[in-house]
C-alpha cells in the first residue's frame, strides 16, 4: 500500500515535472541531499560535510548533508537512498564498512549498485601500550609465535576493516593473536592503554592523539609507506615481512556515491565537481591535519576498489560465521 | 601544580569562548526557561525535558550547542520542580518531593515568597557545588580510570543496574531488579557485540541495530506520564504569594553548614550510577532531619528542611555527570538521556573523551546555574502563571513533541512503534509499582555489561576468577554481592540463625 502511494506520487511528480520543466534543463538545477549512513561527528560524516562544502563551490546548487543511521552496516541509509529516484539529487555518504551490508542481510544489492567517489582514508597501523615490553613488530610476532592465540589484540568488531588488517598481519607474518573485538576504535584503544590487550590495530587518524600524547607506541604501518608522527618514523610492516603484500594493504575508503543507474550527465557533472574539490587546498590541508590519505578515485576505478573490499570482507565474514547470506548467492567472487 | 594551572586556564578558555558567543545566550535562555517550565508542570519531569530536547537537538545542531540546550534544561527542570511543591503541595518532579514537605507549610503561612527566594538561592548554590565537584573529581577519576578495564566495567554496570533497582523501588526491592533485568534483556537484542551475530531479531533487519535509546527513553518516561496525567487531573489550590521573591542572604548565611552538607550529599548520591535527584533530595532531607538541631521542625515548615532537599537535588546534577563523562555510566536518569545525545554524536564518554568537552560541560553548567538564578528571581511570576495551564492543554502538546523527538533520531516509523510499545508496558509496570528508571538504566548499561563481561571471559580464557583477582574488581564484586545478599530473605534468615548458633 505504502509503495503504491509512493509510486503514484512519484509518477505524478514526474509527470508534472516533465510537463513544466523543459528537458533542456541541466543537472543540477535543484539542491542535492547527501544522506550519510554513519552518525554525525564520525569520520564518514565529517569527510562528507567537508567534501560537499567544497563541491558546492563548483556546482550551481547547494548540498545538504543529513544522517540516516542504523540497520546492519549502515543498511538503513543505503536502503533509504536506494528508494529515492536515481536522478542524482540524493547521494549516499558511505565508507568501506558498508560493503558487508549485503552478506549480513541488511539489503539485497551488490555494492556495484553504487557509482562511488572515494575521498580518502587513513592508513591502519599496529600499536602497543606505552609500557609494553615489545618495541618492534618482530618482538611482538616472535612472542605470538611462542604462545599462539594467547596475546590479546584489540580491533573494532568482527569483520571491520581493522579486524581484516589484523587477520592480514597474522597470515603474512604467520603468527596468531587472540582477537578481542571492541565496539569501535576508541574503546579498543582505551583497552590497550588500560593494559587489557597487548596490541591494537586501528587507523592513524584515530591513534594520532594517543601516540602524540605518549599513551600508545606505534610499531608498524600496515601500508607500503612508513609514516611520520609525533617526531617518530613508523616503519612499514612490508619492509619487515616479505609476504605481506599478498594480504595488504586493506585501506579505508571513505566517500559518497550516486546510483549506478544514474544518467551519464549526472555522473559527469558530479565527477567534474569532485575532481575540482579533491584538487583544492582545503582538502589537502584537511587530510594533512587529520592523517588521511587523499583518494580521488571515482566511477569504475572506485567500483573496482570497492569490489575488492567487498569480496575480502564477505569471505572473511563467512569464515568467521558472521554472514547470514552466502556471498556466492550474491555473485561475489572469492578473492 | 602545572596540571591544575593548565586545567584552570583550559576552563577559562572554554568559559570565555562560551561567554563571547552570542548564540550561547539564545540557547541558554530558551532551554533554561523550557527546563523550569517542564519542571514546574506536574507530570513533566527533568528526564522528559532532557529526553525531548535530545530527540530534537541531538543530531540537528552541533554538539557544542545541543549540550547548552540539554544541560540548561536539566538544571532548569530540577529547580522548576520546587514551584508546585511549594505552591500546590504537588511535586513538579520526583526530585522536589522532599521540598514539598516543608515548602507547602511555609507557603500556607504566607511565607511562599521567602520559600521561593530561598529555594532559588539553594538550587543555585547546589548546582555550583555539584559543578565544582565535577571539575575536580572528573580529573581524579580520569587518572584512575586508566586502570579500569573490562572486568571493572562489567561489575560497575551491574552495580548501577542493581543499585538503581534497589533505590528506585517504591515497595519491594526485587521489583526494581526485575525492571532492571527486563532492561538488560532488551539490551541483548541486535547484533552481538563480540561475535557479530544477530540475537533475538526474528529475521527482522530493524531489530539488528537493537533497541535505540531515545525511543525507549521516550516510551518509558513520557508515555506513562502522559497517560497518568490525563487520567488524574489534579487541580490543586495554589497558595497565595505575597511580597517579593528575593534571596534572603541572612538565612543563607545562617544555614550555610546545612547548604554545604546537602550539596556534598547531593553530589555524592548523583555520582552513584543510575540514582537520581529524587533519591538525593530524600537522603539529604533524612540526614538533615537527624543531624539538625531543629530536626523536630522538619515537615512543619522548616527553612532548613527546605534547603536540605533543594540544595541536594541540584547538586546531584554535577555529581551525575562525573561517572557519565569518565566511564560512560550515567549517574541519573536525565544523565542517561544526555548519554543518548553523546551517542548520537558519536562521542564515547570514557577515559579518551576529548578534555575540551568536559571543560565545556563545566562552563555550561556554571552559566546555566547563573541563568537559572536570575530567571528564578525575576521571572518567578511567569512560572506561577504556567502552573495555571490545565493539563488537558499541555499534555497532548507534550505527546506530539515526544513523537516528533522519537522519530527525528533517524530510525524511521519503527521507532515510533517501539516507543508506544515500551510506553504501554511501562504504564502497566507503573500501575503495578514497578519502577521504570532501572529498566532504562538496564537498557543503557545492559549492553555495556554484556560486552565487558563476555570480553573479560574471552581474555581470561573463561576463568571466572578474573573478577576477583583484580583489586578494584574484587571490591566491586563484594559490593554487588552485598547488595544482593542484603535483600534475600532466605540468606537474611540463614545469617540470623548462624548468629544465633554462634551465641
Amino acid at each position: 500500500m505504502k509503495i503504491s502511494i509512493t509510486r503514484i506520487v512519484t509518477a505524478a511528480v514526474l509527470a508534472t515535472g516533465l510537463a513544466t520543466a523543459t528537458s533542456a534543463q541541466e543537472y543540477p538545477f535543484r539542491d542535492i541531499t547527501t544522506a550519510v549512513v554513519w552518525g554525525a561527528g564520525g569520520g564518514t560524516d565529517s569527510i562528507n560535510r567537508m567534501i560537499m562544502a567544497e563541491m558546492e563551490k563548483h556546482l550551481p546548487v547547494s548540498i545538504n548533508v543529513i544522517n540516516q543511521t542504523g540497520g546492519v552496516a549502515g543498511s538503513n541509509g543505503m536502503v533509504y537512498v536506494q528508494n529515492q529516484p536515481d536522478d542524482g539529487y540524493t547521494l549516499v555518504g558511505l565508507s568501506e564498512s558498508n560493503v558487508t551490508a549485503a552478506v549480513q542481510g541488511g539489503w539485497d544489492q551488490r555494492f556495484d549498485f553504487w557509482y562511488p567517489f572515494i575521498v580518502g582514508g587513513s592508513p591502519d597501523l599496529i600499536s602497543v601500550p606505552a609500557e609494553s615490553p615489545y618495541t618492534t613488530l618482530q618482538e611482538l610476532v616472535d612472542a605470538a609465535k611462542a604462545a599462539p592465540g594467547t596475546i590479546p589484540a584489540a580491533a573494532s568488531g568482527a569483520g571491520s576493516i581493522h579486524h581484516l588488517n589484523l587477520l592480514a598481519i597474522q597470515n603474512g607474518a604467520d603468527a596468531e593473536f587472540l582477537f578481542v573485538p571492541y565496539g569501535g576504535s576508541a574503546p579498543g584503544q582505551e583497552a590497550a592503554i588500560a593494559g587489557e590487550v597487548a596490541l591494537v590495530v586501528t587507523s592513524l587518524a584515530e591513534q594520532a592523539a594517543l601516540i602524540e600524547g605518549g599513551l600508545l607506541r606505534p610499531l608498524a604501518m600496515l601500508t607500503e609507506d612508513s609514516a611520520e608522527i609525533g617526531g617518530m618514523t613508523v616503519p612499514s610492516a612490508f619492509d619487515i615481512y616479505d609476504g605481506l603484500d599478498a594480504y595488504l594493504p586493506l585501506k579505508q575508503a571513505i566517500g559518497f556515491a550516486v546510483h549506478d543507474s544514474a544518467s551519464d550527465e549526472v555522473k559527469s557533472a558530479l565527477g567534474e565537481a569532485f575532481e575540482m574539490a579533491i584538487a583544492s587546498d582545503v582538502v589537502a590541508e584537511w587530510a594533512a591535519a587529520n592523517n588521511y590519505d587523499v583518494g580521488g578515485q571515482y566511477g569504475e576505478e572506485a567500483q573496482a576498489i570497492f569490489a575488492t573490499l567487498e569480496a575480502n570482507f564477505a569471505y572473511t565474514l563467512q569464515e568467521l560465521g558472521a554472514t547470514t547470506v552466502d556471498p556466492m548467492s550474491l555473485g561475489i567472487e572469492k578473492p | 601544580m602545572d596540571f591544575v594551572l593548565t586545567q584552570l586556564s583550559g576552563f577559562g578558555g572554554a568559559f570565555y569562548a562560551l561567554v563571547a558567543d552570542p548564540l550561547t545566550y539564545a540557547y541558554l535562555i530558551t532551554s533554561v526557561f523550557l527546563g523550569i517550565t517542564f519542571g514546574a508542570l506536574p507530570g513533566l519531569t527533568a528526564t522528559l525535558a532532557v529526553t525531548i530536547l535530545t530527540g530534537f537537538f541531538g543530531n540537528k545542531i552541533p554538539l557544542d550547542y545541543s549540550l547548552i540546550a540539554l544541560l540548561g534544561a536539566y538544571v532548569g527542570a530540577i529547580y522548576g520542580g520546587s514551584y508546585p511543591s511549594i505552591l500546590l503541595n504537588i511535586p513538579g518532579t520526583a526530585a522536589s518531593a522532599a521540598t514539598a514537605m516543608d515548602g507547602y507549610p511555609l507557603a500556607k503561612e504566607g511565607r511562599g515568597g521567602e520559600a521561593l527566594g530561598l529555594t532559588t538561592t539553594a538550587s543555585f548554590i547546589g548546582t555550583l557545588i555539584g559543578t565544582i565537584a565535577l571539575l575536580v573529581f572528573v580529573w581524579v577519576l580520569l587518572l584512575l580510570s586508566k586502570n579500569i578495564a573490562s572486568p571493572e566495567k562489567a561489575l560497575l554496570a551491574l552495580f548501577g543496574i542493581l543499585l538503581s533497582g534497589t533505590l528506585m523501588s517504591e515497595d519491594l526491592v526485587v521489583k526494581g531488579w526485575i525492571a532492571g533485568l527486563i532492561g538488560l534483556a532488551m539490551a541483548m537484542v541486535g547484533l552481538d557485540p563480540l561475535l557479530s551475530e544477530p540475537r533475538y531479531t526474528f529475521g527482522w533487519s530493524y531489530m539488528l541495530s537493537g533497541f535505540q535509546v531515545v525511543p525507549v527513553l521516550m516510551g518509558a518516561f513520557a508515555v506513562p506520564q502522559i497517560i497518568e496525567g490525563m487520567r488524574h487531573m489534579e487541580i490543586g489550590k495554589m497558595a497565595q504569594v505575597k511580597g517579593r521573591i528575593l534571596p534572603n542572604f541572612k538565612s543563607v548565611k545562617r544555614y550555610l553548614p546545612t547548604i554545604t552538607r546537602s550539596g556534598v550529599i547531593g553530589t555524592g548520591v548523583g555520582a552513584l550510577p543510575g540514582v537520581g535527584e529524587d533519591v538525593a533530595g530524600w537522603v539529604s532531607y533524612g540526614v538533615g532531619k537527624t543531624v539538625s538541631k531543629e530536626g523536630d521542625q522538619f515537615g512543619k515548615g522548616s527553612l532548613e528542611g527546605l534547603l536540605s532537599s533543594e540544595t541536594a537535588n541540584n547538586a546531584c546534577i554535577g555529581g551525575a555527570l562525573i561517572p557519565l563523562l569518565v566511564l560512560g555510566i550515567p549517574g541519573s536518569p536525565p544523565a542517561a538521556a544526555l548519554m543518548g545525545a553523546f551517542k548520537i554524536n558519536n562521542i564515547i564518554p570514557g577515559p579518551t573523551i576529548d578534555p575540551e568537552i568536559i571543560l565545556r560541560v563545566v562552563a555550561i553548567m556554571l552559566l546555566a546555574s547563573f541563568t537559572m538564578f536570575i530567571m528564578g528571581l525575576f521571572t518567578a511570576r511567569v512560572f506561577m502563571k504556567i502552573l495555571r495551564i490545565p493539563q488537558v492543554v499541555f499534555l497532548p502538546i507534550v505527546m506530539v513533541l515526544t513523537t516528533i523527538g522519537s522519530f527525528s533520531v533517524g530510525g524511521g516509523i519503527n521507532d515510533l512503534y517501539l516507543m508506544l510499545g515500551v510506553g504501554f508496558v511501562a504504564y502497566f509496570m507503573n500501575l503495578l509499582k514497578f519502577p521504570i528508571a532501572p529498566l532504562v538504566i538496564g537498557v543503557i548499561l545492559g549492553g555495556l555489561f554484556d560486552e565487558t563481561f563476555r570480553r573479560s571471559m574471552l581474555i581470561s580464557g573463561g576463568d571466572i576468577f578474573v573478577f576477583a583477582s583484580r583489586p578494584v574488581a574484587s571490591v566491586l564484586l563484594l559490593l554487588n554481592i552485598a547488595l544482593i545478599m542484603s535483600q534475600i530473605p532466605f540468606i537474611k534468615r540463614a545469617f540470623g540463625r548462624l548468629r544465633g548458633k554462634a551465641i
